[in-house]
């Protein structure tokens, strides 16, 4: 199997990159950046109504499980390392450790889902804080839940890997890639949560 | 060329093989059928359009008229606004990008030809999900607080088109709370809403295609200050969906989900905030327009060069100011907002910066000019479009210039003076331009010239016909006519101009007949247009006319900007240019090179997968819309299913399979079967 | 020497930045808790935006290998960013969110 270490080698005999990267490399970072203006207008929105002054119910700052979070925050943050360790792996052709990798991550990655889908519980049933308590639940929930949407994705995506890579044996040079561009995915998740975790959880605070 | 582990051992359907008849089109990843495919199903569009616009024509013909209900002129207005600006000028856009882009710059396609065939797919169901409001939407007349419904979408005789009480009708802007769950109860803007979102994913997607494909796939020499400024057009607009997309997208989310899932983002009732959502929409709203306008202006810099004998003025000039134009457009966006309560200084910042691009916008305009200064013009019908282009977009550019000063804006928002403005940049300028790319493209698409008789009747009845239509609305505008507004009274004076507009309307009409008739004759008895029909400069031109599958038979090496007007001309001692000697039989032989390519050429493969993912979101987007309803929820369960399952094969399959018929040796294509 | 050139990170240096990536996280955690006590207000705020700008960085240059690329990929990644924070500072501004002086 080709060594995937350098990603000057040309993909493809078609492909001649102009820019020196593998093209669908360098497409995928292109959508990276676009995903930053989608995720900025889900935290503005957020920081826009999450301390507004007179807003029925609850608001979701006066609820946050700060120990909980952190503790997915690190598991999130956890799962781009055996991210990065299942790709370096696979560059070194080990496609065993890399499967094994690969699943730990995508395991990381449901733990930090299921840790979402338990505080949502939590704050709805607990403390009666649905979509429509008002419009700071509003945007908490868009925001957390449109995070965790691209977790599940990208869930997905490293099972699917992983299911490919056990069927075959191993991952080929070019679905090699692919798990290089999930990584690249999965990391820009991770770098969003950082933000969020910062800035939603630790930083707001409800009105007076 | 067999991969040994790049194959699975079975996949559940047998890869398509044909190139041709229906099969080939459905499942073809060329760029130019997909580009082709665009462009027919975007002038369909045109048509609706326009012919939603001659109904709002005639209802304003009359002051008092009680042609059209009130509730039938918003579902108009909005639908025809909506129509223009995402299913005609966008796609319209696309299909001279994807038809054009690997051509002017030496490559055989897109970076990712299948995803470049989603993108058309999710734009034709999303268009027929967008349209199909018109038979499944309903829009429920709001109850006014004293009880007595505000029915206004009632009543009206025999025509008053009532059906389409029943529409989207919050404007093509969608302003909240107007167009969200209280005041446009139903489910049109539903309809507009998710539609919107689904052609907002394949514009998305296409951009993402053409930055990499602009980056990595020029040819030898190809660096990027000799790209053609069409494609310089294209990458910048490429940027300007890239980054604007995103935030439409959650402004939509975030209205899908006031209208459906109960939150409360703009609703003031629950604390939301409507001016939210006019920034969000505006983030998007504004950089649109450049969307809109720069690849006319890309197509105006490729025709007024080849009719006026002279290079394009000031070549980096006009492609820096294209860009500016495009960064300085992510900064004016809220003077949309100058009368929705924005603060002084925003209002001040705002229109300094709507002012400063101006700038980049005069260059580009004298740099056409000086194009055409002391060139040799041939007024054929691509140059005739070309020179109405800068012409009216020079009107609009300055009625837009009176807007960047707030107090004189105050004035003309919500009148008739905007709709002027927006029509001359979008119709004199945006249409105007891709009428002038159509006729000059023509021959690469068919091997034909369309009728240059025919198309300068087009020409004079369209550009007397658009004058007549929309310089009136200036002074209308400024006498009080207010837009948006079904009817206005006849005191007011406004009703002779008013008809002289729907005049015009109509000669429009009659000129795009004559364009449709002249396409369709010229596509079989248009004279043979043979390589170079308009003795161009650039390198779409170097091979055979209709354009051969593969492109390029020999992959073109380039060494300086206007490529091909160097093969063919010299220059002499005053630097005029001079035909070199062996000009035509040079291009003979680049006719008979690019016909007989000298060994196998290797093309993307047919593939199901990109139509069958794009079907799953329009049926999950329908199920999103009844998902009180067990089968609504049922849909979108089945549509997320089909799209995820698309995804999976598709990321299994190669992207080539067998070799196509240019080769010598046939392969016997490999087949995939059903294992066991 | 180049981006390109610099050696790949090894297993036990991704290890010790996940290691910091945690500590980081840590502090991150005892800092708003020491703001609970002691109301820091714009420092608190400073502090936790500065930390985890240093992750964001940390796991933007290593684990994405920006450090590692071609300067036409961070260049496309900062670009979307700056994009992202110009526009919606100058939106929050305009919805009174965040204060500009004068």
């Amino acid at each position: 199997m080709s060594d995937l270490a350098h990603d000057q080698v040309v993909a493809h005999h078609d492909e001649h990159e102009s820019t020196g990267i593998e093209s669908r490399k360098l497409g995928m970072w292109v959508f990276l950046s676009s995903e930053f203006l989608f995720f900025g207008a889900l935290i503005s929105n957020y920081l826009l109504y999450s301390n507004r002054a007179g807003f029925d119910g609850i608001y979701p700052a006066e609820i946050y499980d700060i120990p909980f979070t952190s503790v997915s925050s690190f598991v999130l943050l956890m799962s781009s390392l055996t991210m990065v360790l299942a790709h370096h792996a696979l560059s070194r052709d080990d496609q065993n450790t890399a499967r094994t990798w690969l699943f730990a991550t995508a395991a990381l990655g449901s733990v930090f889902l299921g840790g979402q889908v338990f505080e949502f519980t939590e704050f709805v049933v607990e403390h009666d804080m649905t979509l429509s308590t008002n419009p700071a639940a509003s945007a908490f929930y868009l925001l957390t839940g449109f995070h965790g949407t691209h977790v599940a994705i990208g869930v997905v995506m490293l099972l699917s890997l992983w299911g490919i890579s056990r069927r075959q044996g191993g991952l080929s040079f070019r679905q090699g890639l692919n798990l290089e561009l999930v990584g690249l995915y999965w990391h820009f998740v991770d770098i969003i949560w950082i933000v969020i975790f910062t800035v939603v959880y630790l930083l707001s605070s409800p009105p007076g | 060329m067999t991969a040994t582990a790049e194959r699975p051992a079975s996949t559940i359907f047998r890869r398509p093989k044909s190139t041709s008849g229906f099969w080939g089109w459905v499942t073809t990843v060329d760029h130019k059928k997909i580009g082709i495919m665009y462009g027919y199903a975007a002038f369909f569009f045109f048509i609706l359009g326009g012919v939603e616009a001659l109904l709002l024509r005639i209802q304003l013909a009359q002051a008092d008229s009680e042609f059209l209900t009130a509730g039938a002129y918003n579902a108009l207005f909005t639908m025809h606004g909506t129509t223009m600006i995402f299913l005609f000028v966008m796609p319209v856009s696309s299909a001279f990008i994807n038809y054009l882009l690997p051509l002017m710059i030496g490559a055989r396609d897109v970076a990712f030809p299948r995803l470049n065939a989603l993108t058309w797919w999710l734009f034709f169901f999303g268009g027929i999900f967008l349209s199909s409001t018109f038979i499944f939407g309903t829009s429920i007349p709001p109850v006014s607080p004293d009880g007595i419904t505000g029915n206004l979408a009632a009543g009206g005789g025999p025509g008053s088109f009532n059906f389409l009480a029943d529409s989207p009708d919050g404007g093509w802007f969608g302003y909240q709370p107007n167009a969200g769950p209280l005041y446009s109860p139903g489910t049109a803007m539903d309809y507009w809403a998710l539609g919107l979102q689904i052609l907002g994913l394949a514009s998305l997607i296409s951009s993402v295609n053409f930055i990499v494909t602009i980056f990595n796939m020029r040819a030898k020499g190809m660096r990027l200050l000799r790209m053609p400024v069409f494609v310089w057009m294209s990458a910048v607009v490429a940027f300007l969906l890239l980054f604007s997309l995103p935030i439409i997208a959650i402004a939509l989310f975030m209205v899908t989900f006031d209208r459906q899932f109960g939150t409360l983002f703009f609703a003031p009732v629950g604390g939301g905030d409507p001016i939210l959502w006019q920034h969000l929409f505006w983030l998007f709203g504004h950089p649109e327009v450049y969307i809109l306008v720069l690849p006319a202006m890309g197509i105006v810099s490729e025709v007024l060069p080849v009719f006026s004998r002279k290079p394009l003025f000031g070549y980096s000039a006009v492609v820096f100011a294209g860009a500016a134009i495009a960064f300085l457009g992510f900064g004016v966006w809220a003077h949309h907002m100058f009368a929705s309560g924005v603060s002084p200084v925003a209002q001040a910042a705002f229109g300094l910066a709507t002012m400063t691009i101006a700038i980049p916008t005069g260059i580009k305009i004298f740099n056409w000019m000086g194009t055409m200064w002391g060139g040799r013009i041939r007024l054929t019908t691509p140059m005739l479009f070309a020179i109405g282009f800068v012409g009216m977009f020079t009107i609009g550019g300055l009625s837009g210039v009176t807007h960047a000063v707030v107090p004189s804006d105050w004035q003309q928002t919500d009148t008739y003076y905007i709709v002027a403005h927006f029509h001359y940049v979008l119709f004199g300028g945006a249409v105007f331009g891709l009428f002038a790319g159509i006729y000059y493209w023509f021959p690469k698409l068919t091997g034909r010239v369309m009728s240059p008789r025919l198309g300068k009747l087009h020409f004079w009845l369209q550009f007397i016909g658009f004058n007549l239509t929309f310089a009136p609305m200036h002074w209308l505008g400024l006498q009080g006519m207010v837009r948006r507004t079904w009817k206005y009274a006849p005191e007011m004076g406004l009703e002779p101009w008013n008809i002289a507009v729907t005049v015009g309307s109509f000669i429009i009409a009659t000129s795009i007949a004559v364009f449709i008739y002249n396409w369709r004759h010229s596509r079989r008895h248009g004279e043979p247009s043979g390589l170079d029909p308009w003795d161009a400069r650039t390198i779409e031109w170097t091979i055979p006319n209709p354009t051969p599958e593969y492109n390029y038979a020999h992959p073109p090496t380039i060494t300086r900007l206007d490529e091909f007007w160097h093969m063919k001309y010299d220059e002499d001692e005053e630097g005029r240019a001079v035909r070199k000697p062996d000009a035509d039989e040079m291009i003979n032989q680049l006719e008979y090179d690019g016909l007989n390519p000298s060994g196998p050429i290797h093309l993307p493969a047919p593939t199901y997968f990109p139509i069958v993912m794009a079907l799953g979101i329009p049926i999950a987007f329908y199920g999103i819309i009844y998902h009180t309803t067990a089968w609504g929820k049922a849909m979108i369960l089945i549509g997320a299913l089909i799209s995820l399952s698309a995804a999976i094969g598709w990321a299994i399959e190669p992207l080539e399979e067998a070799p196509t018929e240019h080769h010598d040796e046939i392969e016997e294509p490999e087949e995939m079967v059903l294992d066991e | 020497m180049s981006a390109e050139h610099r050696p790949h990170p090894t297993p036990p240096q991704y290890w010790r930045i996940a290691a910091f990536l945690a500590a980081v996280t840590a502090l991150e955690v005892a800092m708003f808790y020491i703001d609970r006590e002691l109301e820091l207000g714009f420092l608190n705020t400073a502090v936790l935006v500065t930390l985890s700008a240093v992750k964001f960085l940390v796991v933007v240059g290593w684990f994405m290998h920006v450090r590692f690329e071609r300067p036409m990929i961070s260049r496309f990644f900062t670009a979307g960013f700056v994009l992202a924070c110009s526009l919606y500072l100058v939106v929050l501004a305009a919805l009174g969110v965040v204060a500009i002086r004068g």
